[in-house]
């Protein structure tokens, strides 16, 4: 099976971590559903899921913990370096060192 | 912070542009699916043909944001360090100016901060969390191939984490190397020289190596990938497969990979685990796994040491872990784990016989020696091990004295001529010319932490005093290195 899309901006997104629940499923079958799946600090399985991928895990046996809602959303802006800060890190990082040609 | 992709491109715009004699950047032969370049940086210093070289490669998920911006602020330490004559310093942990001197004249650092630039325009702009490369999948809304899917090993069989759903996001593509970004990779490759390889990715903090997609032995050379069906869509379809992987090899990984973790860990105390890819998770298709399998599907390749880096913790959720606040200090952790591979990767030998000979003759003899006779068994390995750990703390001082430097090469000399001929018998006058020599090393400042090994090695060469090459490599396989001294030594002659 393969999942759907998460469509930007549209659908909503989840981090969820899933468990075996009350059916016993074993995990490694989790990767049967293609799902997003990221590093978990307990090396259990941690995924980035949209609702209807819930719905098939859960529909499967599993029991499917929310952990927060992960928006399809651009990286903060706060997170991105401007043009001038960038610059400037470079040509202080080299401030002092002589340059062998002109500026490229 | 992190940088955009034109902003990273700049860095190495103005890098090349301002100190063309220590970078050069090119563009790979293929734009990405969107049509953006994507650039490569050549580090080194100093004149001289092809060297080892070491390649390093950032952003192939696009969400992993911090290592492109870690790539390319360690080819500003390095390039500021070599310059200047200063120290890298990254927390506790410091690297002397004549080691990154070391590191930047005799290897070719191959650098591709950004290989997946779409991906990384396309965290920035649409969606913070996109893995994927942005391929336009035919028949289907769901974009974008898992480029560390995508490579010739095991390609297209679904172990684990692999997949040929397109709207997955292990998607391995519709073909090995059906994407440009991979193709770029494995360009440098094919045609530089490449000794070891690393792939930066977050988070877990791990140092991975082969393989991903089955557990390692050492005792059935007839497992190999190679003679396992690809692009299946289907798991391996046999029970209990084990890859073999030559012991040799398997130390190798191990014993580099508990370095590094050494290096990262005296920054700040980080502990970060070194072990095989598939204990994160099963894989197949990766890149490292590739860098490391191009000599095994094709033995006339030169073998490359691969490993993936998944830099920084937890840190409370994806999102987070993927590109916390302020990622400086992981990006250290990062930096000084790259610049110890680049320090495993130095060969003392190569780089004697780069100065000293005109030809590969030697160097190629004793490879000789090492790889089809050493490491063939375990003793024979822990004299290679040895080697391989005192080699890098002395190498600083020996390259930097003459007369030390000289005597290596002349005993680098006399140990290939010894090689050639299984009759050549160690004379009295190459025992304790190689003793003299190890005393006098033993006694740098830079010798502390190995004075054992070197020991060791002294008291081997005086059992091999009078034995015919062929008996005194026989004796190093049969026999490991002696930790203490079984009974009262000679000295030296003369």
């Amino acid at each position: 099976m393969s999942a759907e899309k998460v469509d930007p901006g549209k659908g909503l997104r989840f981090e969820a971590t899933v468990h075996p629940g009350d059916r016993d499923v074993p995990l490694e079958s989790v990767a049967d559903l293609d799902l997003d799946r990221v590093p978990d600090p307990q090396r259990g399985v941690r995924l980035l899921v949209s609702t209807d991928q819930i719905v098939a895990l859960l529909e499967r046996g599993y029991e499917v913990r929310l952990h927060r809602v992960a928006r399809v959303e651009p990286l903060s802006p706060e997170l991105r370096i401007d043009d001038d800060e960038a610059v400037a890190w470079l040509e202080k990082r080299v401030q002092g060192i002589p340059r062998e040609e002109g500026e490229p | 912070m992190y940088r955009s992709v034109a902003q990273l491109d700049a860095v190495s715009n103005f890098l090349a542009g301002w100190f063309p004699t220590y970078f050069m950047r090119f563009a790979l032969p293929e734009p990405s699916v969107q049509g953006r370049a994507v650039y490569a940086l050549r580090l080194r210093a100093g004149r001289g043909g092809e060297r080892r070289g070491v390649m390093v490669v950032g952003g192939t998920h696009s969400r992993e944001l911090m290592n492109p911006d870690a790539i390319i602020e360690l080819a500003v330490d390095l390039f500021v360090s070599h310059r200047s004559g200063s120290d890298i310093t990254y927390g506790n942990r410091t690297w002397s100016a004549a080691d990154i001197k070391l590191i930047l004249e005799t290897l070719d650092l191959w650098l591709v901060p950004c290989m997946n630039p779409d991906g990384r325009e396309y965290v920035m702009n649409v969606d913070s969390l996109w893995r994927k490369n942005r391929r336009d999948n035919p028949r289907t809304e769901c974009d974008g191939v898992d480029l560390n899917r995508n490579f010739d090993v095991l390609w297209g069989v679904t172990q684990g984490q692999t997949s040929c759903a397109q709207c997955s996001d292990v998607y391995c593509g519709p073909e090995a190397f059906s994407e440009p970004e991979t193709r770029n990779i494995r360009s440098v490759l094919d045609k530089r020289r490449v000794d070891c390889f690393v792939d930066v990715h977050s988070y877990s903090e791990l140092v991975l190596w082969p393989w991903g997609h089955a557990p390692s032995q050492t005792v059935d050379p007839t497992k190999r990938f190679t003679t396992l069906p690809s692009g299946t869509c289907a798991p391996i379809g046999v029970a209990g497969y084990q890859e073999y992987m030559p012991p040799r090899d398997l130390q190798r990984f191990q014993t580099v990979g508990s370095r590094i973790v050494s290096a990262i860990s005296s920054v700040r105390g980080r502990a970060y685990t070194s072990e095989p890819s598939i204990a994160l998770y099963a894989t197949t298709g990766t890149q490292s796994d590739y860098a490391y399998s191009r000599h095994i599907a094709n033995p006339r390749l030169r073998k490359t040491y691969g490993f993936t880096f998944e830099t920084g913790p937890w840190a409370g959720s994806a999102a987070d872990s993927f590109h916390p606040a302020d990622p400086t200090l992981i990006k250290r952790d990062a930096k000084a784990g790259i610049i110890a591979l680049m320090q495993q990767c130095i060969c003392a030998i190569e780089v004697i016989g780069a100065q000293f000979f005109a030809t590969e003759a030697e160097v190629t003899e004793l490879r000789r020696i090492r790889d089809e006779l050493l490491a063939t068994t375990e003793a024979g390995r822990a004299w290679i091990a040895l080697f391989e750990r005192a080699q890098l703390p002395l190498l600083t001082t020996l390259m930097a004295d003459e007369q030390l430097s000289s005597d290596a090469a002349a005993l680098v000399k006399r140990a290939a001529d010894l090689a050639k001929s299984t009759r050549a018998r160690m004379r009295d006058e190459d025992v304790d010319g190689a003793i003299r020599f190890v005393r006098t090393l033993s006694k740098v400042p830079a010798a502390v932490e190995v004075r054992a090994d070197l020991r060791a090695v002294e008291r081997r060469l005086e059992a091999l005093r009078g034995l015919t090459s062929a008996r005194a490599l026989e004796s190093l396989m049969a026999e490991p290195p002696q930790s203490r001294r079984p009974n009262a030594r000679r000295g030296a002659r003369g």
